[in-house]
């Protein structure tokens, strides 16, 4: 069964995608936001190392200009043209890509939704990370760390963005629950490390004592801890997003977590969804991963190059499932 | 022949007008440091203003080679994605070779040249500058997303670093190299025959030509130094980040822009100075210190810089029709 389903997969590559002609497998189109987020460099190996032990082949959709919703609605009409195997499919926005959804549906081609959950559309399977708890439990290992109480500044995102709403949202929720803490300010660092660090060098002018600070993302976390040394004071920081440049803080000791979004394994899970429902194998259709706080006591099997980092077996993904 | 020697001559008879016009400026920041002082109890302290300083020099670095460049009527939209793909090279040649210099000199070499290539486009090509720097601009990310493929390259070597974070004699580093290049912009802009002939280029290119100045030779100028200025900041921003990646220069362009206008110097070309930039520059950077301190809340902030950019412009259009 499963080889017919591979020869008619060969037949149906060699008639509509001439370029992949010799493929032996499924080829599977991934949508990812942009070439500038490390984030979707983690998704994009993970899935691309599914791929690879399933024997099927993956095709890059990335728009070059970052997050723009004109281009992937252009790559959507490509790719339906194209007819890949199955696609896995971060929408640039989670709400205007729904009719580019409604397109890959209407083309019957099957599509994962990863990161980000699309307003509408229908998807096999939806894998995600949860970004309020990542706030929360980000925040509470900081307070953790410092007794629940001090002074802190949070450093946020790019304002009215989905991840940045519901990061912020952890962090605060973090702070009220240890009566001791006290914010100082919550200022915004849109992401970037240079406006952070910016951010940064102004609030330590108004606040003496800063103790703790929670950012965003991890470039901006960077950024603070660079204003911090410039300035040679000490306080605790935390990111979000466990990059590589995260992990080198952590083992260096200068930061002191960062929330796991966990890119790789919803890379993973994605393509392993796409290419198993091809192959009618069962498919989980929700996961919501748990957070994973990166310190200094568990950073080592994030030490290792993306590329050398293995997928989950099926049965050790069965068990994230939600639903 | 009146109408040949004309531009010549307004560089130098714009200076009292563009005098007022900086003095007005002054005064602006001069009234927002004011209210700064009152408002917080922080703003006022020695360690506050070279802070502001430092973090007004990096816009500046950028702001000054284009202060050129729309002097001249032009405009150079490719100086942030400059910045990006300068930092990344020069910081790839320090990763390698583990000298500073060779380093500072690449990221500068690189700006240089990439802004030399918008002056062919411009000169020789004429294409407009608006368009040739913007498709620049696409160029530049296109190559250095691909060189950087979703990383980000960081760790620098300490004395390096010293150039973006170090102080003398109580002064951050990049403050000094601020106030030199302040200088070197303005006495090239007012007090030498090449700066004369870039206002000239601005107030009107064909009486510019037909009076004898290498028109095209000075555009290619200035579009490499505007260039070459980005590739400065790039190094700066390397040595007070300590890192690089792909789209640092995203968040640079329009600031710059910004910076430019709010001193004074007129899209149109002709009329403004690289001091006015520098004021430009700092006011900016006190409006977001100024809201940073008094905790605004993060989503007026975009909007408080927006509204202070179109007052700036259209207080300049008034005083100068005044003026006139």
């Amino acid at each position: 069964m499963k080889k017919a389903y591979g020869a008619l997969a060969a037949l149906f590559l060699t008639t509509s995608l001439s370029s992949h002609a010799f493929a032996d497998g499924e080829t599977i189109a991934v949508f990812t936001k942009n070439q500038t987020n490390p984030y979707f460099q983690t998704v994009r190996v993970g899935s691309d190392v599914a791929a690879k032990a399933m024997k099927a082949k993956t095709l890059h959709y990335i728009p070059t200009k970052p997050d723009s919703i004109p281009e992937q609605l252009s790559q959507i009409e490509d790719v339906v043209v194209k007819k890949p195997s199955a696609i896995v499919f971060i929408p640039v926005d989670y709400k205007a890509m729904v009719p580019g959804v409604e397109k890959i549906n209407d083309a019957k081609i099957p599509v994962v939704n990863v990161t980000d959950r699309s307003a509408g559309g229908k998807f096999v399977a939806f894998v995600g990370a949860d970004d309020y708890s990542l706030g929360l439990e980000t925040g509470r290992y900081l307070l953790k760390t410092l007794g629940g109480k001090g002074n802190f500044v949070i450093i946020e995102g790019v304002k009215g963005s989905l991840t940045n709403i519901d990061r912020v949202r952890g962090f605060n929720d973090a702070l009220k629950e240890n009566p001791g803490a006290k914010l100082l300010a919550s200022q915004p660092g849109n992401y970037q490390r240079l406006q952070a660090l910016q951010v940064m060098e102004n609030l330590m002018q108004s606040n003496t004592q800063i103790d703790g600070v929670l950012a965003a993302n991890d470039a901006m976390a960077i950024g603070a801890i660079e204003a911090l040394d410039g300035a040679n004071r000490k306080a605790q920081v935390i990111g979000v997003n466990g990059t590589k440049e995260a992990i080198d803080a952590i083992k260096a000791g200068k930061l002191l977590a960062s929330g796991d979004y966990n890119g790789f394994m919803q890379g993973c899970l994605g393509m392993m969804i796409a290419i198993r429902s091809l192959r009618n194998e069962p498919v989980i259709t929700e996961i919501v991963l748990k957070p994973t706080v990166i310190g200094k006591e568990n950073y080592q099997p994030y030490d290792v190059p993306l590329e050398s980092r293995t997928c989950p077996s099926w049965d050790e993904a069965a068990k994230l499932g939600t639903k | 022949m009146t109408d040949i020697s004309k531009p010549i001559a307004s560089g130098r008879m714009l200076l009292s007008d563009e005098m007022i016009q900086v003095f007005y400026r002054l005064l602006a920041a001069f009234l927002i440091c004011a209210a700064l002082t009152i408002l917080t109890n922080s703003f006022f302290s020695l360690g506050n203003i070279l802070n502001v300083l430092r973090q007004a020099s990096l816009l500046f670095f950028i702001a000054s080679g284009l202060t050129l460049v729309v002097l001249t009527g032009g405009l150079d939209l490719s100086i942030g994605a400059n910045v990006a793909i300068s930092a990344c090279v020069a910081g790839t040649v320090i990763h390698q070779t583990g000298s500073p210099t060779l380093g500072v000199l690449t990221g500068i070499g690189v700006g240089g040249a990439v802004g030399m290539l918008n002056g062919v486009m411009v000169t020789a090509l004429r294409i407009p500058s608006f368009i040739a720097t913007y498709g620049m601009l696409w160029v530049l990310h296109g190559i250095t997303y691909w060189y950087m493929g979703g990383e980000t390259m960081h760790g620098f070597p300490a004395g390096f670093r010293q150039i973006g974070s170090g102080y003398f004699l109580g002064l951050p580093i990049p403050v000094y190299l601020l106030l030199v290049f302040l200088a070197i912009g303005t006495i090239f802009a007012q007090r030498t025959t090449w700066g004369q002939e870039i206002y000239a280029i601005g107030a009107n290119p064909v009486a510019a030509r037909l009076s004898g100045i290498p028109v095209a030779r000075r555009l290619l100028l200035v579009y490499t130094v505007s260039g070459a200025m980005a590739g400065l900041a790039s190094i700066i921003f390397l040595a007070r980040l300590n890192s690089a990646e792909a789209d640092i220069g995203e968040s640079l362009t329009l600031p710059a822009i910004a910076a430019v206008l709010i001193g004074g110097t007129s899209l149109f070309g002709g009329l403004g100075t690289v001091f006015g930039t520098f004021v430009g520059a700092l006011i900016l950077t006190l409006v977001l210190n100024g809201m940073n301190l008094l905790s605004v809340n993060a989503s007026w902030q975009p909007l408080v810089t927006g509204v202070i950019v179109i007052l700036a412009v259209w207080l300049d259009m008034k005083t100068r029709r005044r003026a006139a």
